[in-house]
């Protein structure tokens, strides 16, 4: 059968050799390495599980002739009998190797073998030579020793836990403070344990603590299994706890960002409430208060930013992500916050502060003139001869990006009112999309887009518009328009659509239209959740323009 | 009702067969019909915990014509795993039996998602490994702490068996059960469990001592039990060490003074043997003895413990020596030799007429 083909023999040899390695030394390297191979053992046990369930203990031993030595094995190492979900298969396996017909000398002696090992993973152990008799005395007060290792597991974990707080214990014994070595140690022996719920106390105990030294006290195993662990959702922590970890080890922080940014990347994601959500679960932003925390996050969305090449996606993820930081900053009750202005550290700080100011800290009617300001900052930075340099350029509109919802004012500002600064909020968007240093590139961009902006203002006031109209509009003489100089126009359209009444009757189908003959399906999809997410924000309702955008992504999502 | 009252009746019969060499004869069937039962005691567990009447009147039939440790209302929740890890114990059970018993108890339920509790446990166990000896050097013996800690727990599960009996309206009060634990690791866990109970109760220590002296219900009760009979303090003060005893004392007074009273009846056995000149056991040395190195240590503890403590037993230490003659020279009393020698209190610079091995340790002198 394929399944059993599916455990190679080789692997027995080599799970064996590594468990007699185990058995035989309690040296640090040693249950290091028990504690990096554990998922992999806990595959293989399934494995074997898997294929076991089909046979009969004859067939199995025969097929695998090295099984019992290696379970015996497992079953004395506490490492695997505690990992995750490791002791279950190992049960298992027992079970599927019992026979309930022995035939022969062999098979008793496999019976009686499977059943000790049964019951030296169920009851209580007599401690070396410390024959106490734990299990007659919980069993003469009539509980087992499920009751028993119930409440010892907490106390032991409470013990540890008032260890490191550095409080006494008020018991038989008082103990100090425990040692750097100590701390470590424990640290490597909880990570089979991670998933343990009666552990977690411990888990955060010894996340917030740090010892005498200035050198790391945790074990790196038991830092990347935790983070590892919490970012699968496998264990609730703390929140101080996830923070502390983060702080102390970069690793964890640079995975659980790349991890949040996957997920935001990879889920179906249907609002932008619902990014906004799965970036506050992740406890990223409130982490990021921490000023080196939200540098190194910042940093990483950078990355991507470049790698991709500016896709709009990464840009709405780095709006939202700021958003969300920005509000738990304001809930972070420290005693000594930074000032937001602090985590932007940009040459021009008047620029960062007009960035804060978030669209609704200001009345509708002043957002034009807001622009303008922010525009001109940004131009006279870029366009300042003496300082032009690439980084300096870059680091200016990776700051805009931040705050990409002043990008949707300009363009609903270009649509709605007939401003003399058209010039500017079309400049603006140039930039927005296209951060190149090369002048020419602006001005063929910002040309382009004139023309199509002009061609829709001369349509804006028409009731009756056709989807050709439009694309007329829209279109171009040369076919070497530049990707970016496509999203502008793509958002000015857009735009179009929700803001002029000869647009609205026809948005839908235009919509279709577009998407259909031109595969950005996600594109427009992205500008009507940025829409959405901001009329929401700024409790816009019963406008007919909310309940446009809302009908066009029912039907975008339908379409999906 | 009738019929409920008998079926739970069958619980101490039922849990007694599966320790016992009757599984000799089981087939898978009747396997199953004792899990169903397990089960089915653990769903009237679940039913009728909130009913204090009922409860009381299930453990009460639990307990009738009981021989050996008594049984109450919480071993009927606790059923499908006393059965199943006493079934697993038993070598008696056939093999056909037994795989039956393996499947239910440990393989995952097919169509369930409820996993078996027994995973768990295995993995309990080993968290208990992992986290109890200090895997370090560490400071204090990795032999000790398991101790502690399995005390401490065996305290709780002790306490916890005794409310649960408080609550079904037990007759005999935790004598019941104390009984027939076994000994003498039931004296461990009692000084455990008090130590614990005090622990919990004390605010702060003072506040221990003025307020609290009759101590917290439950231990109040097994103290009263521990004092109701000589031979049984006897044992218990034997057995754990001073420190620990004048910890104790000092929480629940009422210990203190027959703990005080028992040190020196042991020291009133004493005899001095001029030959080698030290007090030395009588002659026929029974079990309720106590070597002089083992008196003079006690009585240091409680010199070493609170003001009331050490006051008490200085107060009976100096009238017992008057009585012996109020002597001030060593081998005549013991009680003279243990408040100059082992404790430090001396009337007169006699230290000629000691031993050079028997100074006082001065420095340990309390405040």
């Amino acid at each position: 059968m394929a399944q059993h083909t599916a455990v190679p023999k080789l692997s027995f040899q080599y799970w064996l050799d590594k468990a007699v390695a185990w058995g035989q030394t309690t040296t640090l390297e040693s249950q290091q390495d028990v504690c990096l191979q554990l998922p992999k053992l806990q595959e293989f046990l399934q494995q074997i599980y898997e294929s076991l369930k089909h046979m009969n203990s004859t067939t199995a031993l025969q097929r695998f002739p090295l099984i019992g030595q290696l379970l015996g094995r497992l079953c004395w190492n506490p490492f695997v009998v505690g990992y995750d979900e490791s002791q279950k298969t190992l049960m298992w396996c027992l079970c599927c190797l019992y026979s309930n017909e022995p035939q022969n000398p062999v098979e008793l002696k496999a019976n009686s073998w499977i059943l000790s090992l049964l019951c030296h993973l169920l009851s209580p152990s007599e401690w070396g030579a410390n024959k106490v008799g734990t299990g007659t005395f919980i069993s003469a007060l009539g509980y087992t020793s499920a009751d028993y290792y119930s409440k010892l597991v907490k106390n032991i974990v409470l013990s540890l836990v008032t260890e490191l707080k550095g409080n006494q214990f008020n018991g038989l014994n008082i103990q100090g403070r425990v040692s750097d070595d100590h701390v470590n140690i424990v640290s490597l022996f909880c990570v089979p344990l991670i998933t343990l719920p009666d552990v977690t106390p411990l888990l955060e105990a010894l996340l917030t603590y740090h010892g005498g030294g200035s050198q790391e006290v945790l074990s790196s195993e038991f830092l990347e299994a935790v983070n590892e662990t919490f970012l699968k959702k496998k264990i609730v922590l703390s929140e101080s706890a996830v923070l502390s970890l983060w702080l102390r080890h970069l690793p964890s922080l640079e995975k659980a960002t790349l991890h949040l940014f996957g997920r935001l990347i990879s889920t179906q994601t249907s609002s932008l409430e619902e990014v906004a959500c799965i970036i506050k679960e992740s406890l990223l932003p409130q982490a990021a208060c921490y000023p080196p925390i939200f540098r190194i996050v910042d940093e990483i969305f950078k990355n991507a930013l470049m790698e991709t090449g500016g896709t709009p996606e990464v840009m709405t993820i780095i709006q939202v992500f700021t958003q969300c930081f920005i509000q738990a900053h304001q809930k972070d009750n420290k005693q000594h916050k930074f000032p937001l202005k602090a985590y932007f550290p940009h040459h021009h700080q008047h620029l960062v502060i007009a960035l804060l100011k978030h669209p609704f800290d200001l009345p509708a009617t002043l957002w034009s003139q807001h622009l303008k300001y922010i525009t001109d900052m940004l131009k006279a930075i870029i366009e300042d001869k003496s300082v032009r340099s690439y980084t300096d350029l870059f680091e200016s509109w990776f700051l805009f990006v931040h705050f990409g919802e002043w990008a949707d004012i300009a363009v609903e500002q270009l649509l709605k009112s007939e401003d003399e600064s058209s010039d500017t909020f079309l400049w603006l968007l140039a930039f927005y999309y296209n951060p190149n240093s090369d002048k020419e590139q602006r001005t063929q961009i910002l040309v382009e887009a004139r023309a199509v902006y002009d061609r829709l203002m001369m349509l804006f006031s028409c009731t009756t518009l056709s989807v050709a109209d439009l694309q007329a509009a829209a279109s171009t003489k040369t076919d070497k328009r530049q990707p970016c100089t496509k999203h502008l126009v793509r958002h000015l359209l857009f735009s179009f659509l929700l803001f002029s009444s000869g647009g609205h009757k026809i948005a839908q189908e235009f919509i279709s239209h577009v998407i259909l003959a031109s595969n950005t399906t996600n594109e427009v999809f992205g500008l009507l959740i940025r829409t959405a997410y901001r009329f929401n924000q700024l409790g816009l309702k019963n406008q007919r323009v909310v309940k446009l955008v809302n009908e066009l992504l029912q039907e975008l999502r339908f379409m999906d | 009702m009738e019929t409920l009252l008998w079926q739970v009746e069958q619980l101490p019969g039922l849990l007694a067969v599966s320790r016992s060499g009757q599984v000799r004869d089981w087939d898978p069937p009747t396997l199953d019909r004792a899990l169903q039962w397990g089960r089915y005691f653990q769903h009237l567990h679940g039913r009728f915990r909130a009913q204090p009447r009922l409860r009381a009147a299930l453990g009460q039939r639990l307990r009738r014509g009981q021989h050996g440790p008594p049984l109450g209302f919480g071993h009927l929740g606790r059923c499908p795993e006393l059965l199943g890890l006493a079934l697993l114990g038993n070598r008696a059970l056939p093999p056909a039996a037994c795989h039956r018993l393996l499947r239910s108890l440990l393989l995952p339920p097919s169509g369930q998602a409820t996993p078996g509790p027994f995973g768990l446990l295995a993995r309990r166990r080993a968290a208990a490994q992992l986290l109890l000896p200090p895997p370090s050097p560490a400071p204090a013996r990795p032999e000790e702490l398991e101790l502690e800690q399995s005390l401490r727990t065996e305290a709780q599960l002790l306490l916890s068996r005794l409310q649960e009996d408080e609550e079904e309206e037990e007759e005999q009060g935790p004598a019941g059960v104390l009984e027939h634990l076994p000994r003498p690791r039931v004296y461990r866990v009692l000084a455990a469990l008090l130590l614990e109970q005090a622990g919990d109760n004390a605010g702060g220590e003072g506040a221990s001592w003025a307020e609290h002296r009759e101590g917290p219900r439950p231990a109040a009760a097994v103290l009263s039990w521990l004092l109701g009979e000589p031979g049984r303090l006897s044992v218990f003060c034997r057995l754990l060490p001073g420190s620990l005893l004048v910890a104790l004392s000092a929480r629940y007074p009422q210990l203190g003074t027959p703990y005080l009273h028992l040190l020196t009846n042991w020291g009133s056995r004493l005899r001095y043997d001029p030959l080698s000149g030290q007090w030395a056991s009588s002659r026929c040395p029974s079990e309720d003895e106590l070597s002089w190195e083992e008196l003079r240590e006690r009585f240091s503890c409680f010199m070493r413990g609170p003001a009331p403590l050490r006051e008490a037993a200085l107060a009976s230490l100096k009238n017992l020596k008057i009585q012996d003659g109020d002597f001030e020279v060593c081998g005549l009393s013991v009680w003279t030799d243990l408040l100059l020698d082992a404790l430090g209190i001396g009337f007169c610079s006699c230290t000629c007429w000691c031993k050079p091995g028997l100074t006082p340790p001065l420095q340990e002198l309390p405040m």
